[in-house]
This record gives structure tokens, C-alpha cells and sequence, in this order.
């Protein structure tokens, strides 16, 4: 058991690092008005097409797309490092994280090919369609119907807190093709489409973030279909599974705590009602850390993932409330206009425990799957 | 970074897995607070065990996954002042080691050899005969003891302490850690056996998630617990007790409330668990000595922590 980075992983960190300093514009914070905004959209295109020419944008990737086969640790390494920047590639960080190894695993040979380069040259934004008005936690349920016609689906129905919808070239959307749980497959529309309007809600999480997603007999030819009809569950699992720790909030989380306290400390207000709030956080985010780190060295070492991701997403829940809370309570100033990094935190913190499966369903899973108990009467 | 464990630790944690579950259950004859075993201390002394941090494919963090393992157990014994924090004094100090903060009583002073007295910021080493301790009763769990009047040792050099303070930071989260897992697996089986309104405690939702964000809690721990045994540094101890210590605060209280009258009772084990994290959650300072401890070394330091962002570096190198 080894809690020390190894050299190599120590000098890719360095790298990442360098080349965050070297291609953010000094006024970063100030322009990165929320992940969803157009401003964000355009930029990660250029700051990914860096990233990709660099070989940092895909290094986990097979060669055969773009990547160098490299372990799982440096695709963590490179995420904690963006995140804790504050997310450069704005949504394009789905298609590394999820979107792309999805589509390796389920898509067709053509699919493959039309979808993968343009995420391994960071020239493009997808979207996912997967909540409705009416199917939140409760996703199989969803009522976002597709019909076939001959060798063409026709899509209608609505979608809903949609991110980055406004600014995406694509849609990795769930309808259902059948009735049932079984009844739900994966299409992957081009967000170009006649018969598609997103509307953007405004949100406490920046301008331009979440939409609604009207499809109003969007005709998608069968190539759109990913896997087989029905498969989405398995899609869907597999791709939850890679987002469930996908995003190292800690490091953002770490960063804004550090901060939190420099002023106070600055401002001679560090005393004890907030030194034991801000250990009580720091520490939360420490075990946030190391539940993620045990999920990616499994994934390094093949071992089987279960229920510990989600103890890993509920860990990493706890530590962002923890310090989204000792902002508000000690540093209110800065959602006033005082400090747009730790605004941008704030944002971003109550996201934690809602997208990706609210937290209240990691603790569902967590009490069957992980302690073994007994399932709740249905 | 890799969590694997080599085949040294693979096998100690096997021969640990051995010896404790010979221990695994509380006598049934047994009501009482504090339950020990000479047979345990003794097996830990045959095989060496309280050495094991000096063994170099063990190392103190082997030491950690012992007292971690052994804590599970409901009995008490002095196991985690001697792995962890004994090779950290001087001289070759003889066991059981104890502490004593402020006068007050201390888990295994009476019988201890060494005894380690803090008083404000500083160590004073008391190598004790039976003759200068007593014993105490009490409510938690441990057998309590403390020092007679007009004991007095050798105080440490400042180095010294500093170093022994954040092994005793290390052994008391790596305790907790232990007794965080055996009261959430007795919880768990208590609420999946226990029926009410027609169906097992452990359906309804709302004690569920509780459970859920406990087992979550003390997974935490447990994780930097052996990160701190395993780095040896001390914002990792800082970090790892302050962490043990305020999930043991929640997660004595949810196992009680889980267990109702059943854990009131001294039939069942719970409170050879929770009745020894109510003694280590005190000790050190409590929460507030470890947020202390935290504010020293984690933000203290003049760095922005270890996210900082290299474009701000940039800015104030430019300033």
C-alpha cells in the first residue's frame, strides 16, 4: 500500500500544471461566467484543441483514438487538476470522462468513427438528455417516446435541467423505444435537428447552464441508435459508473477552503468557531479524496466497482456542503461580488449532490448494496 | 499512489484476521464496561506484535491496520499507544503505555509501565510500578486509571513532542477507526433482524440513509487513518484525528438511536464499542485540540493548499 506519488505521476501533475499556466488568461476567473455560457463554450474549444495537441486532453484513451493507453491515475490527475482550475473544458470534460469510452464500448463502427475524433480534438460539445419533467430520480420512468419508422425513429417529447444544451453539437439522449424498464434505448442526436428547441432556465448556477429540450417528431435516422433497443440500462450504468466519480470536486472544494481562510486569516478573523469548521471540512475533503482514489486504483488494478463509487460520490457530497457552508457562514462577502472563484464555487457546490443521482439515492445504494441491508417494501 | 497491498501485508492481515477472531464475541456471562483478555495481550506478545511498526515491510502503517483490526474486537487492550507511538520515545520504554492529560483519569494507567503525562504543550515520560497508579471506575469502556499524587518523569525535548504528539494523533484515529466499524456492522445486524410494524428497522428510509452516511463516515477514517500512519506526516494526523474524532461524535449517537433499550443494555456489545470512542473522542483536546492541530499544519503553512492554481502563482510572483 502506497500513499505517495510515484515520480512519473508527480512530473505528468507538473505538466498539467504548466500548461494551465501557461494557456488561462490571467482574468480567467473573471470571463468564466458559469460552464454553460457561450463565452465558456468557445473557449474550451480552443483551450481543449490545445489540450489535444499537447497529448493532454485524451491520454487515457486507446491509441487507436487519440489517447497513449495511459492508467487511470493520469486521467485523474489531469481531471483534479481541472477541476481544481475551475474546469477549462467546460462540458467538453463528459466527452473525456464518459461520453467517448461509452461510445468505444457500445457504438457501432461508424458511430465510432463519426463521434470519437472530433472529442479527441476537443472541437465539440455534447449534451445529455436524460431528465424529464417528470422522471428525475425516478429515470425509468421517463416518457420521451421513439418510434420507428421504417429505418427512421421519430422522436418527441420533453427534457429537462439539461446542461450545456444552449452551446452542444449532440445529445446522448434516453427515450423509450417500449414500455417498461426494458423499453429505453440510447440515441445520439445531432442537436442540429429539425423539431429540436432548448429554452435555458435561469439557475443558481450560472448563466446559460441548465435547459429544457423540446423534441417535436425529431426524425433521427437507425445509425443513431447506440447498442441494441432496450439497452440503455446497461448504457446508462456503465456511463453513471464512470461519472460517479468522474468530477473531483474536492480539489475545487480544497482550493476554495484555502482560500476562505487565507482571507480570514488576512483579515485577522480566523478564530475558533471557524478553525474548527474549516478542519472539519478540510478533513471531510481529505476522505472525499481518498474514496476517489480507491475507486480510480481499482479501476488501474481490474477490480470490480460496486457501491464504493457511490460511497465515494455521497464522501465527496458531504465535503462540498461542508465548505460551500463555511463560505456563507464566514465569508459571505464573497457571493456579493467579493471573490468570483469562490462564487464559482458556491455555484458549482450545490450541483454535488443532485446530478449524476441525487445523493439520497447514493445513500439507497450504499445501505443495500455496500452494508447489506434489507430493501425498502415497494 | 496504489492501494494493493503487498504480500507481506496480505499476510499480516490474515494472521491479524486469525488472532482477532478468536475474540470476536463478548462472553455472554460478561456485564460489565470494560471487557480484556490476558490471553489476547498475550498472543499480541508471542507473535511480537507490538513491534510490528519497527518491521521494515510492515512499518507503521502494518501498525495501523492492527490496531484497526484489533479494535474491532469488543475487548479492550493497550495495543495502539504501543505499536504506534512506542517506537517513538526514548530508550527502549516497557508497555502498557498509557496517557494522562490534565490529572485526569486514563485508559490502562493503572498497570501501565509507561506513562505519558501532557501538560499544556509539553510530554513529561513517567515509567510507573504499580505502586504509583490506581485504578478508577467508570463508564467508558476501557479500564481506567490514574497517576498518584507526586509522580513525576522526565520531560520530553520539543522535537520529541511534537513527534509524539502526532503518533498519538495517528494511534487514536487509527483506535476509532476500529470501533467506527464494529458499531456500525453490530448496528447493521441489530436493525436487519429487529422487526417493527411488520417489517425489519433496517427498510425504513430514514434510519437507511443514516446508516448509509455513517458507513460512509467511518470509511473515511479508516482511509486517512492509514494515509497518516503511512506518510508520516503531520497534517495527515492532524486531518485523521480531527476526522475520527467528529464521526465518532455522530456515529455514537446513530448506533444508539438504532439499537434503542437493546443498546442500553450491557447484554448486548454496542457500548464496548461507542463507551471506548466517548473515551477516545475526548482525549487529545477533543475536536478542538485536533482543529487546532489542523490550523497548524494544513493552513498555517503560507501555501494556498495543495490545489492551489499556478495562474495565481504566476500573479503574485508578478507582484
Amino acid at each position: 500500500m502506497e500513499f505517495e506519488w510515484d515520480n512519473a505521476q508527480r512530473s505528468f501533475r507538473t505538466t498539467v500544471k504548466e500548461f494551465l499556466c501557461a494557456h488561462l488568461p490571467e482574468a480567467w476567473e473573471a470571463l468564466a461566467q458559469g460552464p454553460g455560457t457561450e463565452w465558456q463554450s468557445t473557449f474550451s474549444k480552443q483551450f481543449c484543441a490545445q489540450l489535444a495537441a499537447a497529448g493532454l486532453l485524451v491520454p487515457h484513451w486507446p491509441a487507436r483514438w487519440g489517447g497513449r493507453d495511459a492508467d487511470p491515475w493520469v486521467a485523474f490527475i489531469l481531471a483534479e487538476e481541472m477541476w481544481a482550475a475551475g474546469e477549462p473544458r467546460g462540458g467538453q470534460y463528459m466527452n473525456v470522462n464518459w461520453i467517448g469510452p461509452t461510445l468505444m464500448r457500445f457504438g457501432s463502427e461508424a458511430q465510432q468513427a463519426r463521434f470519437i475524433p472530433p472529442m479527441a480534438q476537443g472541437r465539440t460539445l455534447w449534451c445529455q438528455g436524460f431528465s424529464e419533467p417528470e422522471s428525475g430520480s425516478d429515470l425509468a420512468s421517463l416518457r420521451t417516446r421513439a418510434e420507428k419508422s421504417g429505418a427512421q425513429y421519430r422522436i418527441t417529447g420533453q427534457k429537462i435541467w439539461t446542461s450545456y444544451a444552449g452551446e452542444a453539437d449532440t445529445c446522448f439522449l434516453l427515450a423509450r423505444t417500449s414500455a417498461g424498464k426494458n423499453g429505453i434505448s440510447v440515441f445520439l442526436v445531432p442537436m442540429e435537428s429539425p423539431g429540436i428547441t432548448v429554452r435555458s432556465i435561469p439557475s443558481l448556477i450560472g448563466d446559460g447552464d441548465i435547459h429544457e429540450v423540446f423534441f417535436d417528431s425529431v426524425q433521427v435516422g437507425s445509425e443513431s441508435l447506440l447498442g441494441a433497443e432496450g439497452q440503455a440500462w446497461d448504457i446508462a450504468r456503465t456511463a453513471l459508473s464512470l461519472e460517479r466519480v468522474g468530477i473531483p470536486r474536492f480539489a475545487f472544494a480544497i482550493r476554495a477552503l484555502h482560500r476562505a481562510v487565507g482571507a480570514l486569516q488576512r483579515a485577522r478573523r480566523f478564530g475558533p468557531g471557524a478553525i474548527e469548521r474549516a478542519a472539519q471540512a478540510r478533513a471531510a475533503c481529505e476522505a472525499a479524496r481518498f474514496y476517489s482514489y480507491d475507486i480510480v486504483d481499482r479501476r488501474r488494478h481490474g477490480l470490480p466497482i460496486g457501491a464504493e463509487a457511490n460511497a465515494a460520490r455521497y464522501s465527496t457530497v458531504m465535503a462540498e456542503r461542508l465548505v460551500a457552508e463555511f463560505v456563507v457562514e464566514f465569508v459571505p462577502e464573497a457571493l456579493s461580488g467579493g471573490d468570483q472563484m469562490l462564487l464559482a464555487h458556491h455555484q458549482r457546490a450545490i450541483v454535488a449532490g443532485i446530478a449524476s443521482g441525487a445523493a439520497e439515492i447514493q445513500l439507497n445504494i450504499i445501505a443495500t448494496e455496500l452494508l447489506g441491508l434489507p430493501r425498502e417494501p415497494r | 499512489m496504489d492501494f494493493k497491498l503487498s504480500d507481506d501485508q496480505e499476510a499480516l492481515v490474515s494472521a491479524l484476521e486469525k488472532i482477532a477472531g478468536a475474540f470476536a464475541g463478548k462472553p455472554p456471562e460478561f456485564h460489565g464496561f470494560a471487557l480484556t483478555s490476558a490471553e489476547l495481550e498475550r498472543a499480541l506478545e508471542d507473535g511480537d506484535y507490538f513491534n510490528i511498526a519497527t518491521v521494515p515491510e510492515w512499518g507503521p502503517i502494518g501498525a495501523a491496520m492492527a490496531v484497526e483490526r484489533l479494535a474491532r474486537t469488543p475487548y479492550a487492550a493497550e495495543i495502539a499507544l504501543s505499536m504506534l507511538v512506542r517506537p517513538h520515545l526514548p530508550g527502549n520504554a516497557p508497555r502498557p503505555v498509557a496517557l494522562v492529560e490534565h490529572g485526569r483519569p486514563g485508559r490502562f494507567v493503572a498497570g501501565a509501565r509507561t506513562v505519558l503525562v501532557l501538560q499544556g504543550n509539553s510530554i513529561d515520560i513517567v515509567h510507573t510500578k504499580p505502586a504509583d497508579t490506581e485504578a478508577v471506575a467508570s463508564l467508558f469502556a476501557y479500564p481506567m486509571g490514574r497517576l498518584k499524587h507526586g509522580i513525576s518523569g522526565a520531560r520530553l525535548p520539543e522535537r520529541e513532542t511534537a513527534i509524539v504528539r502526532q503518533w498519538l494523533q495517528v494511534a487514536n484515529a487509527a483506535e476509532i477507526s476500529g470501533l467506527l466499524q464494529a458499531a456500525v456492522t453490530s448496528t447493521v445486524e441489530h436493525i436487519s433482524q429487529r422487526r417493527q410494524f411488520g417489517r425489519p428497522l433496517g427498510t425504513f428510509q430514514a434510519l437507511r440513509h443514516r446508516m448509509a452516511e455513517c458507513a460512509v463516515l467511518a470509511g473515511g477514517v479508516k482511509w486517512l487513518a492509514l494515509k497518516a500512519a503511512a506518510t508520516a506526516d503531520p497534517a495527515d494526523a492532524a486531518l485523521a484525528a480531527y476526522h475520527a474524532k467528529d464521526s465518532a461524535v455522530r456515529i455514537a449517537y446513530e448506533a444508539h438511536q438504532m439499537l434503542a433499550a437493546m443498546g442500553m443494555t450491557l447484554e448486548h456489545p454496542l457500548h464496548l464499542w461507542t463507551y471506548r470512542l466517548k473515551a477516545l473522542i475526548s482525549e487529545l483536546g477533543g475536536r478542538e485540540g485536533q482543529a487546532s492541530s489542523v490550523a497548524d499544519h494544513c493552513f498555517n503553512t503560507g501555501s494556498e493548499g495543495p490545489n492551489a492554481a499556478p495562474w495565481e502563482d504566476r500573479a503574485r510572483a508578478r507582484q
